[in-house]
């Protein structure tokens, strides 16, 4: 899938997140978390794990995270590509 | 924790008892209202507004929030809030903000990062930690061999005989020169024609790049007069941000190491700007290597410095035969062909009003 255009999803709220993407050439995840120093490497997983299975190679993903859970990571990231690709036909299976 | 608690837009200028109700919350912080806010995301309790966020295009400007409802992450709310309507009902992404360094804090947490910061006056934040950055990486890509490698920032409002005077001279005491053009469109010629016209007065120069302005470079948006009652405060803090911009970021990226400036006998705020790149970009600090400031004298046209504000009056006066001796051929036919209609459009249109008014 390929990022065309700017988009955010989620919210600053405890236990969620902002996920912001933009398009750009390569492939860049930046990660700001409230909780870094536990969980940051995996949160960087969990969300170049949601990227590699929606085949996003390109573009870049802007994390504000505040504790959210994997499971929510995942949620915020998929909807955030989605909105950024203006994709209309979606792969439910895939997800 | 937030019981009751309900976001919803206000627009000042449409609705004259909300507006009151935000002017006195955001007094009770010191804060006024600026004019240029188009709206402001407010949170009602009660039907009782506790907390604002103004938003003028991509700046968030007059936060507040009622000091009942401090310590409750009712900013953090507020914060989510103005970037969700900004992103959705504006396509504003990229948010910038002002406020006292103190308070950075509070907005780092709401999703915002410092690009600036003048101890003691202000900082300006972004709702990104790679903006700044990527404009760096964009700019760095331009970067030309040299030991004295120069910068100018011009409005070329319009491009006159005395921009293209300025970069000659410039060129004569550096390897390679960097041309911004701002990019704010607040002035009497847009912004892509002041471009062309940049492009097209420097054209058959060599070692000259002409780059398109950014929200990094002296963006007229992005002023921080609203935490300042003091206008002079205001000014200074203005040129500071703007010029610690360029020096610790702007600079670098492109290896610049003088900044040149043509004397300004006319305008008292261009003389202060001035003065101010000697004490912000010369003297010694943490914000990256010092460079040179190199004021160039003004050209002279039949012993008057040439300047853009003349040009102008001279297009509102519709004499194209002196306005020939100011500047290039090039923006002599755009103004000719584009602005002089304009310009008689507008005279015309006040004549109309006055006999309106008899």
């Amino acid at each position: 899938m390929e990022i065309t255009k700017e988009a955010i999803c989620g919210t600053l709220e405890s236990n969620d997140l902002l996920v912001k993407v933009a398009p750009r050439n390569e492939l860049e995840v930046v990660i700001s978390s409230e909780v870094m120093r536990q969980f940051g490497v995996r949160i960087r997983e969990v969300v170049e794990e949601t990227l590699l299975q929606m085949g996003v190679t390109r573009g870049q993903v802007v994390i504000e995270d505040k504790g959210a859970l994997d499971c929510a990571i995942r949620a915020r990231v998929q909807a955030a590509v989605l909105r950024g690709c203006e994709c209309d036909e979606l792969n439910w299976g895939v997800l | 924790m937030n019981y009751g608690l309900e976001f919803e837009l206000l627009y000042p200028k449409e609705d004259a008892g909300g507006a009151a109700e935000v002017r006195r919350l955001l007094r009770a912080s010191n804060l006024d209202v600026e004019p240029d806010i188009q709206f402001f995301v407010v949170a009602r309790k009660e039907r009782r507004i506790v907390a604002c966020a103004g938003l003028a295009g991509d700046v968030v400007k007059c936060v507040a929030i009622a000091a009942e409802c401090r310590g409750t992450s009712l900013s953090l709310k507020l914060m989510n809030e103005v970037q969700q309507v900004a992103s959705i009902e504006r396509g504003h992404n990229h948010l910038f903000l002002y406020t006292k360094p103190e308070n950075a804090v509070l907005f780092e947490g709401c999703g915002f990062h410092q690009v600036v910061s003048v101890l003691g006056s202000a900082c300006l934040m972004e709702n990104t930690p790679v903006g700044i950055r990527d404009y760096c990486d964009m700019l760095a890509a331009f970067r030309q061999p040299g030991e004295r490698i120069g910068g100018i920032v011009v409005n070329a409002n319009p491009f006159t005989l005395g921009h293209r005077h300025l970069v000659q001279q410039a060129l004569g005491a550096c390897d390679w020169l960097h041309v911004f053009v701002v990019s704010e469109d607040a002035s009497a010629i847009s912004y892509a024609d002041r471009l062309d016209l940049v492009r097209a007065g420097l054209a058959g120069l060599d070692r000259v790049t002409v780059h398109a302005g950014s929200r990094y470079l002296v963006s007229k948006a992005t002023f921080p007069s609203y935490f300042l009652k003091d206008a002079k405060v205001v000014e200074a803090c203005s040129t500071a941000l703007d010029l610690l911009i360029f020096r610790r970021y702007i600079s670098p990226a492109l290896g610049i190491t003088h900044r040149f400036v043509g004397n300004e006998p006319f305008c008292a705020v261009t003389r202060k700007y001035n003065r101010d790149m000697h004490e912000w970009l010369e003297h010694a600090s943490e914000e990256g290597p010092a460079l040179r400031v190199v004021e160039i004298p003004r050209l002279e046209v039949g012993g008057i410095p040439v300047s853009a504000s003349r040009v102008r009056q001279l297009l509102g006066e519709g004499d194209f035969e002196m306005m020939a001796h100011l500047v290039p051929a090039t923006t002599l036919a755009l103004m000719r062909a584009k602005y002089a209609g304009r310009a008689r459009a507008r005279t015309f249109r006040r004549e109309t009003r006055i006999i309106e008014v008899k």
